[in-house]
């Protein structure tokens, strides 16, 4: 199967004023017609970046310098500001973090739907204000047609994310990017959130792509997972390799940094910070963090080892020469608990 | 809202009020007293002269009688000095409407033009033109507005030719304007780059905002996200300046007047203060008092209306 | 590029000796701080020296105050030195009068042809040019230029640099004389400002609840008045003269400060680290002085450096109209007006003092806006 849309090598940075900001690094993913791809890292390992390249809304100081972005055939790299124009919000839509600044406080949010269905030019004025009603019932906000008329600050904030949403839908894209929707939500509204993501990718057969540095959410969704981490994808593969038979070190972390109810040993921290991406550290990124890091990671970068066909690492780890490692109790006991529960239903 | 609108009208009278009653006790309290410097008269003249025009009388009465004067009968006291025995209302009656001309032309000239170079030096942030209107910003800002009037009394009216160098009290219509074109804009240049500058760092904050980027997201050229959203959002906050603006154009009017010779209000504040003829300034203060109240009352009550979070209480 | 692990790769064969662990026990600590950390101030100081037009707008205001305190104390003229003889001379400098511009001359109109000749009248080598002969109701008349010194008779070497106003007193000296006026007044009146905001804002927002709301009141009742009219109201009062007019800039202008360190005090009482001081112990003393002014300086300074240049504008727009420093003494707002009256014919006087008012407020301007981005870079994207 062809892959809808194909990221290779991408590499973005970015101009500071202390030098240059190597944002993401040799970046290689595929999305599927259908699938869900989730997205995983911290903060600052260049998951928000790689998207905004995509949909070219970069920062002004920010630019590709290697790689291409296969979409319907052609490279978006190459895209001027009028190509872009015909696939955002037409082909390609995003969903913001943050619904609270992502509208615009002082126009009426049925506006802001209708807006980019007007402009775009596929439907008329008359019309416009009947789809967007129509929208707005299929995203759950009750009262569609009166609501119409009523500005950002008097919704909640998880209505507000429907509505953004809602925008994110208008003009029936392909793709939708997600980036960290849920983080700004209560929990309980999250769930509601997440629900609403993947019956609208049901019904109008959408391809997701789904940031987050939320494991939790992730198994909710997720068809397959990339993990990131300072500017590169380190592991990649489908929900069950990631969660049941992670291979990556830093991914064995992630997993279990994850408070729950049952933990009985110490709860896991990641030691250590993120690396500064103004001076990318030789070999692997992870290896000051990495509590089982060998010579060879703080000197060569490790490329990516199979382990299946549709699982990935990139570890020195997996080298048929390497001592074979074990990851750690904390985790075993936790991978055998989800499955027990995934069995029991 | 009605209730919004009722209690900012009442707040604005009471503050009128309190300004009135202290001009009037500063002025009546003042060290010396009124005729002291006139001309020898004999004790019953000025007993005479002070029993005429009240003063000889208890200031709260005076005061209460003077109240009872304006509000009721619309008499602002005679002139004491200037133009003796002549009802302050007449002398000030001619001044008013020059005074407003010039005033209210500023200020519709310079919102417009402040708007536009405003809305340019953003779009085009960084460029030759920013800088430009930047540097001439900058200018206009700092020069103080009699420097620009006289500056431009000398190049353009006088040696150029092209304006009348003082205005002249019987042109109407089209001519009246053509007499005041220098006066206004020499009134109009600080404000005009006081909004540009303003509205500059709005529209720049909004570009970069979060919904700016949504707008681009969703499909919208660089040029419908900037009309539609971040216009409109910018403007709103020029509602902050508009009385700034205003008490500095009312401000700069007085010494333009001099400048120009115009026969306004300004010109007879300070030869009132001058004379000294108290009843003339109390008057001319009460001008300036109503027409700034009355501006911010306006700007309050639109401020209301234009945001909607403010309309429909909301939390901002 | 994405690299495979494959074994025939030869970059990854990888020794033995490699696959060692290097961490395993033990704990990992976090990695040192690359950079060193800057102080606050040195940090917005570098910001500051960055742009170019700040650092020229910090140099022509020092150069001003300079000339300023300096000027006067040096010259042989006092500013009120009066002298008739020397009455509205033309500016002449010691350099430039030999490339034409400041040299002292000046055009007299509609001289007649026989008077030239009469010393007495036009001195020895005072006439440099004669233009323009013609014949007016039968009498040859001309236009001459004129070395205005000599024609004077004022003895060689002697210089006005921006010449003499209409009582002969030295303009140089008048203009740093007025210049020093009107700073001092500023600053005065600016510090004053400054100190008495503080002191309101602080005891308004550090007790909070009913002290506040009543001083909060106060100041927006006398925010309220148009400042023409206090202005007008307290020049009734107390007269012109320095002392007034000060009190002027000052019966009002406190109310900005004020309200912004209020605000400042509200944004960090609530704030966490100001929480966490309290929790440990640290005295509400120790909080203010130390955590909520130091965070509050920047936007003092800045709005001091703006207040200035309105202070100096308020002050000479009183003098122009002759609510403010009153003649013999010199403010640049005197001068104004003086120099404005006689424009057409000496157009030198009103020139000197516009431009250097004008200098003085774009500097001001200049540095503020400059202050402003190296204190707090995040506003105002400029």
């Amino acid at each position: 199967m062809e892959p809808i849309l194909s990221v290779k090598d991408l590499s973005v940075s970015f101009n500071a004023f202390a030098g240059t900001v190597h944002a993401v690094r040799d970046v290689n993913f595929d999305l599927m017609k259908g699938e869900t791809l989730a997205i995983v890292g911290e903060s600052g390992s260049g998951k928000s970046v790689t998207i905004k390249a995509i949909l070219g809304i970069l920062a002004k100081n920010g630019h590709i310098d290697s790689g291409s972005i296969m979409y319907q055939g052609e490279d978006m790299v190459k895209y001027k500001e009028k190509d872009f124009y015909k696939i955002r919000g037409k082909r390609i839509s995003l969903v913001f973090q943050d619904p609270l600044s992502a509208l615009n406080p002082i126009m009426k949010i049925g506006k802001q739907i209708s807006e980019a269905l007007i402009l775009s030019g596929s439907i008329e004025k008359s019309k416009a204000k009947q789809r967007a009603i129509e929208l707005m019932e299929a995203v759950g906000i009750p009262n569609a047609a009166e609501r119409y008329e009523a500005y950002p600050f008097q919704f909640s904030g998880g209505m507000r994310q429907r509505i953004v949403i809602a925008i994110a839908l208008a003009c029936n894209p392909e793709i939708l990017i997600c980036d960290e929707p849920t983080t700004a939500l209560d929990v309980t509204i999250q769930a509601r959130i997440l629900e609403l993501i993947n019956d609208m990718k049901r019904e109008r057969d959408l391809s997701v792509i789904f940031i987050t540095h939320d494991l939790g959410v992730v198994a909710n969704i997720a068809d397959r997972v990339c993990v990131m981490y300072a500017g590169r994808i380190v592991e990649v593969g489908t929900c069950e390799d990631i969660f049941y038979r992670p291979a990556h070190p830093y991914t064995w972390a992630l997993l279990s940094a994850m408070p729950d109810l049952h933990t009985e040993e110490t709860l896991y921290a990641i030691p250590g910070a993120p690396p500064n991406m103004l001076h990318p550290p030789k070999g692997d990124a992870f290896a000051a963090r990495n509590k089982y890091a060998m010579k060879i990671d703080f000197e060569k970068e490790p490329p990516y080892f199979k382990i299946s066909d549709t699982h990935y690492a990139a570890t020195w780890l997996l080298h048929p020469d390497a001592p074979k490692v074990e990851m750690p109790d904390i985790l075993k006991h936790r991978i055998a608990r989800m499955r027990e529960e995934a069995e029991r239903g | 809202m009605a209730k919004y609108i009722m209690q900012r009208i009442l707040a604005m009278l009471v503050t009128l009020f309190i300004i009135v009653t202290i001009g009037f006790m500063v002025i009546r309290l003042m060290p010396g007293g009124i005729f002291d410097d006139a001309v020898d008269m004999s004790y019953e003249q000025r007993a005479a002269l002070e029993a005429k025009y009240n003063l000889d009388k208890p200031i709260p009465v005076q005061y209460a009688m003077f109240l009872k004067g304006l509000v009721l009968e619309g008499d602002w006291g005679t002139s004491l000095k200037m133009y003796v025995n002549v009802p302050v209302w007449d002398v000030i009656k001619t001044k008013i409407p020059v005074t407003l001309y010039i005033n209210f032309f500023s200020l519709l000239i310079s919102l417009p033009l402040g708007i536009v170079l405003g809305i340019v030096a953003a779009i085009r942030k960084n460029t030759m033109t920013d800088y430009l209107i930047s540097f001439l910003v900058v200018i206009f800002i700092s020069v103080p507005s009699f420097i620009f009037a006289t500056l431009l009394q000398y190049f353009v009216a006088f040696k150029a030719g092209l304006f009348p160098i003082i205005y002249d009290a019987t042109a109407v219509g089209w001519d009246k304007f053509y007499c005041l074109t220098l006066p206004i804009l020499a009134l109009s240049l600080g404000p005009i780059a006081r909004v540009t500058r303003y509205l500059r760092a709005e529209l720049a904050e909004t570009i970069n905002s979060d919904f700016m980027l949504l707008a681009k997201t969703k499909g919208l050229t660089e040029r419908q996200a900037t009309i539609n959203h971040g216009i409109r959002n910018s403007m709103l906050p020029l509602m902050n300046i508009i009385v700034p603006m205003f008490t500095s154009i009312m401000g700069g009017s007085l010494v333009i007047e001099t400048i120009f010779s115009i026969p306004g209000m300004g010109g007879i504040m300070v030869k009132s203060i001058n004379a000294p003829d108290y009843t003339v300034t109390l008057a001319t203060l009460i001008f300036y008092s109503v027409v700034s109240l009355v501006t911010v009352l306006i700007v309050d009550l639109s401020y209301g209306i234009v945001d909607p979070r403010v309309r429909m209480g909301g939390k901002k | 590029m994405a690299k495979f692990y494959s074994s025939d790769v030869p970059e990854y064969k990888v020794d033995k000796e490699q696959f060692e662990f290097v961490q395993l026990k033990g704990d990992i600590a976090d990695a040192a701080f690359q950079d060193k950390p800057i102080g606050f101030f040195k940090d917005a100081m570098l910001r500051f020296c960055r742009s170019k037009v700040s650092i020229v707008a910090f140099v022509g205001i020092v150069v001003i105050l300079f000339m300023a305190i300096f000027m006067p104390m040096t010259s042989r003229w006092n500013y009120n030195d009066q002298d008739l003889n020397r009455i509205n001379l033309p500016p002449k400098m010691p350099v430039l009068e030999n490339v034409g511009i400041l040299d002292g001359t000046r055009w007299l109109t509609n001289r007649r042809v026989d008077s030239l000749e009469d010393t007495t009248r036009y001195p020895e080598g005072s006439i440099l040019k004669v233009i323009n002969y013609r014949k007016v109701q039968g009498v040859d008349m001309c236009d001459i230029k004129v070395d205005y010194y000599k024609y004077c008779g004022l003895e060689d070497g002697t210089y006005f640099w921006m010449g003499t106003d209409y009582l002969g007193r030295d303009l140089w000296v008048r203009m740093w004389r007025g210049a020093r006026v009107s700073l001092a007044i500023a600053f005065i009146s600016v510090v004053c400002n400054v100190f008495i905001g503080i002191v309101y804002g602080s005891i308004a927002g550090y007790y909070g609840g009913k002290i506040d709301m009543i001083m909060m009141r106060i100041t927006e009742i006398i925010g309220a008045f148009p400042e023409i009219v206090v202005v007008t109201l307290f020049i009734l009062f107390f007269g012109t003269g320095m002392l007034s007019i000060i009190l002027c800039l000052v019966v009002q202008n406190w109310i900005g400060t004020a309200r912004m360190i209020r605000s400042q005090f509200y944004r960090y009482k609530g704030s966490e680290y100001v929480l966490a001081a309290r929790t440990l112990g640290v005295k509400d003393m120790a909080l203010i002085f130390r955590h909520i002014l130091p965070n509050s300086i920047g936007p003092i300074i800045t709005r001091a450096m703006i207040a200035i240049p309105g202070a100096i504008f308020t002050e000479s727009f009183l003098a122009y109209i002759g609510l403010g420093i009153r003649a013999p003494e010199s403010s640049i707002g005197v001068l104004l007006s003086q120099g404005q009256k006689i424009m057409q014919q000496y157009p030198n006087q009103v020139f000197f003092p516009a431009v250097v008012i004008s200098l003085l407020m774009i500097a001001f301007n200049m540095l503020s806006n400059g202050l402003r981005d190296a204190f707090d870079p995040t506003q105002r994207g400029a």
